[in-house]
């Protein structure tokens, strides 16, 4: 599903920052996986590569059988749109929109009429448990919903893999083990999940840990 | 489409007082915009309608000094002007003109009635005279009046007033003037003009010692063009030139004053009294448009990571910007038509504030005007929008990972 082969990536400046070191990886269909490491290891930037938000100077990227090279913005976009899901520490809600319209809206940016994308809204709300609140706004949902709105939204679109950024981060003990719950049962249903993360609570939960120290993978 | 209305509508629903702080000042320059080009279309519309379109195709000849030796003669002359150049005009310009017609003024002198009296000049005159005059009794000077040498005489309504106690009275009575007894034939009523008028023939008896006469109207038709009005006033001046001895080319010989270039010239004003009006409404609304530049700065600034956020789900860029630029122009255009709203209300009521008024007429909204307005609002509104859209255009999806 994920074929990484010698990634490296400068970040240019005054003194140019090599981050990472040719990364190799191979995330398999229906792999749970998570990528752990020390902030400044580089695991921001390999899920940004991973998520086609940033770019990578050499090497090869290939996600779900395309290859992820010099795109252009509009194409980046539309693939990002397609194949990956996320789902954000901080949930990254949009406040003045209530929680089907959230989960709605990368249909919205597919160009899927309204009731057809509020009707998958709310079966993947439903799938979650959070029927009853999709007319709430995030600010009147807790901590653990929002997440569970974030996974409906990142799932909306059936991507290739979810790619979640600290997921737990923002959470408490309790709720984390709810949401940790929730990926290992769509994990079960066959989704490729990739968690980066740095508990190791979350990472034992996971079918393979990936850690990466001073822009390498460390076997 | 209707998801991207309702995409605007909802962000600005979330900050309403800034929204309607910034629509109100384009609120603001829309109504002070309409207000002044309504203002001068009022002013327009009183000229379009005053005795400028009306007499335009009539010229004024006076007599002048010659400033030219002509044939021998030398500078210095006096030129005069004689009833006899009224047919020549007629005759050898008879593709355009209609006809010559003369007027004599008469020195001041006295005119009573038993009841009172005032010491006035008067003009000896053709019917053409009466142009806009509306008479408010009885009738103008006509083609009889100068057959028959009649002694009638115009009054105007002040001089009716003094001379009769009332401008009804007047009418069929007689006033005493130069030891003669003139029957009032009509009272006119006029803003400022306030001369008295008696049939030319009579004043040409009166004078009795010479045909030298004051001025020359000459009527035309069909002129439609600058270029027509000069030729015609050539050709009067080369008729007059052959006929009193001057050179055709002497602008000082004769004065003449030319309505038709008066009226081009008048409409020229008058259009650019139309285009300083927009200037200053379209100033007025810059400080509107950049408030909203302004405000929507501030929006893709605080929006940064919602802006990431969406660019992270799938947002193309051409999304963005057309959903900044939209809000910009949504923004622009409704609070516009609040001020369209506002200053269609004002301009209606300076026009019953000013009704009666020969200056401002009539200064409404037209539909064209609410339409041009309407495309100057979505022009403003694309062009507060675009800066502020271009900056979002940067942002990048990475934003979204940035914890707030």
């Amino acid at each position: 599903m994920i074929h990484l082969s010698d990634i490296n990536k400068t970040y240019p400046g005054a003194v140019p920052l090599h981050v990472l070191k040719g990364i190799n990886l191979d995330i398999n269909k229906g792999e749970l996986v998570s990528i752990m490491g020390a902030s400044g290891s580089g695991k921001s930037t390999l899920l940004n590569i991973l998520g086609i938000l940033d770019s990578y100077d050499t090497g090869e990227y290939i996600l779900d059988g395309t290859l992820i090279r010099n795109l252009s913005e509009n194409r980046a976009a539309e693939l990002r749109n397609k194949l990956i899901g996320f789902v954000f520490q901080s949930f990254n809600l949009i406040s003045y929109k209530d929680a089907m319209e959230n989960v709605a809206l990368p249909l919205f940016y597919q160009g899927v009429p309204r009731k057809k994308r509020n009707k998958m809204a709310l079966e993947q709300l439903e799938r979650m448990g959070l029927k009853e609140w999709s007319h709430h706004l995030p600010s009147e949902l807790s901590g653990g919903q929002k997440q569970r709105v974030a996974i409906a939204r990142a799932l909306i679109t059936n991507p290739a893999i979810i790619l979640a950024d600290e997921p737990t981060g923002a959470l408490d003990s309790k709720t984390s083990v709810e949401v940790m719950k929730i990926f290992r049962q769509l994990n079960d249903e066959g989704m490729t999940t990739v968690i980066v993360t740095h508990d190791p609570n979350v990472g034992a939960q996971t079918n393979r840990i990936i850690r990466i120290s001073d822009g390498l993978i460390v076997k | 489409m209707l998801d991207l209305i309702n995409e605007i509508w909802q962000t600005m629903r979330t900050n309403k007082l800034r929204t309607a702080l910034t629509g109100i000042s384009v609120a603001w320059g829309i109504f002070m915009l309409i207000m002044l080009v309504g203002l001068a279309k009022g002013v327009l519309n009183s000229f379009a309608d005053g005795d400028f379109a009306k007499s335009a195709n009539i010229i004024q000849i006076w007599p002048g000094y010659a400033s030219m030796p002509y044939k021998g003669l030398k500078e210095g002359r006096l030129i005069n002007l004689r009833d006899t150049d009224l047919g020549k005009i007629e005759r050898e310009n008879k593709e355009v003109v209609k006809y010559a017609a003369a007027q004599l003024n008469m020195p001041s002198t006295n005119i009573s009635t038993s009841r009172d009296y005032i010491s006035k000049s008067y003009i000896g005159v053709f019917p053409e005279a009466q142009e806009q005059l509306v008479m408010s009794h009885g009738r103008f000077i006509n083609d009889h009046d100068l057959e028959l040498q009649r002694k009638v005489i115009v009054l105007d309504k002040k001089s009716a007033e003094t001379l009769f106690g009332s401008e009804d009275k007047a009418v069929g009575n007689v006033v005493n003037m130069t030891g003669l007894s003139f029957t009032v034939a009509g009272v006119y009523d006029h803003q400022w003009k306030s001369d008295l008028y008696i049939p030319y023939t009579t004043a040409r008896a009166l004078k009795g010692y010479d045909d030298k006469l004051s001025t020359i109207r000459v009527s035309a038709s069909g002129i439609n063009t600058l270029e027509k009005a000069d030729e015609l006033e050539k050709k009067v001046r080369t008729t007059l030139g052959k006929s009193e001895s001057f050179d055709s080319d002497d602008s000082s010989a004769v004065w003449v004053w030319n309505r038709f270039s008066n009226y081009i010239s008048n409409q020229k004003g008058m259009g650019i009294l139309n285009t300083v009006m927009w200037v200053i409404g379209l100033l007025t609304l810059i400080t509107g448009i950049v408030g909203v530049s302004n405000i929507m700065f501030v929006s893709v600034r605080e929006r940064t990571h919602e802006i990431g956020i969406r660019r992270a789900i799938g947002a193309k860029p051409m999304r963005i910007l057309k959903q900044v630029i939209l809000e910009s122009v949504a923004m622009t255009t409704i609070f516009g038509y609040v001020g369209i709203l506002l200053g269609t209300i004002g301009t209606e009521i300076l026009s019953r504030a000013f009704a009666g008024s020969d200056f401002i007429k009539d200064p409404t909204v037209s539909i064209s005007l609410a339409l041009e307005v309407t495309l100057v609002l979505i022009i403003a509104g694309a062009l507060a929008g675009l800066f502020p859209a271009m900056r979002a255009l940067k942002i990048r999806p990475v934003e979204a990972l940035r914890t707030e």
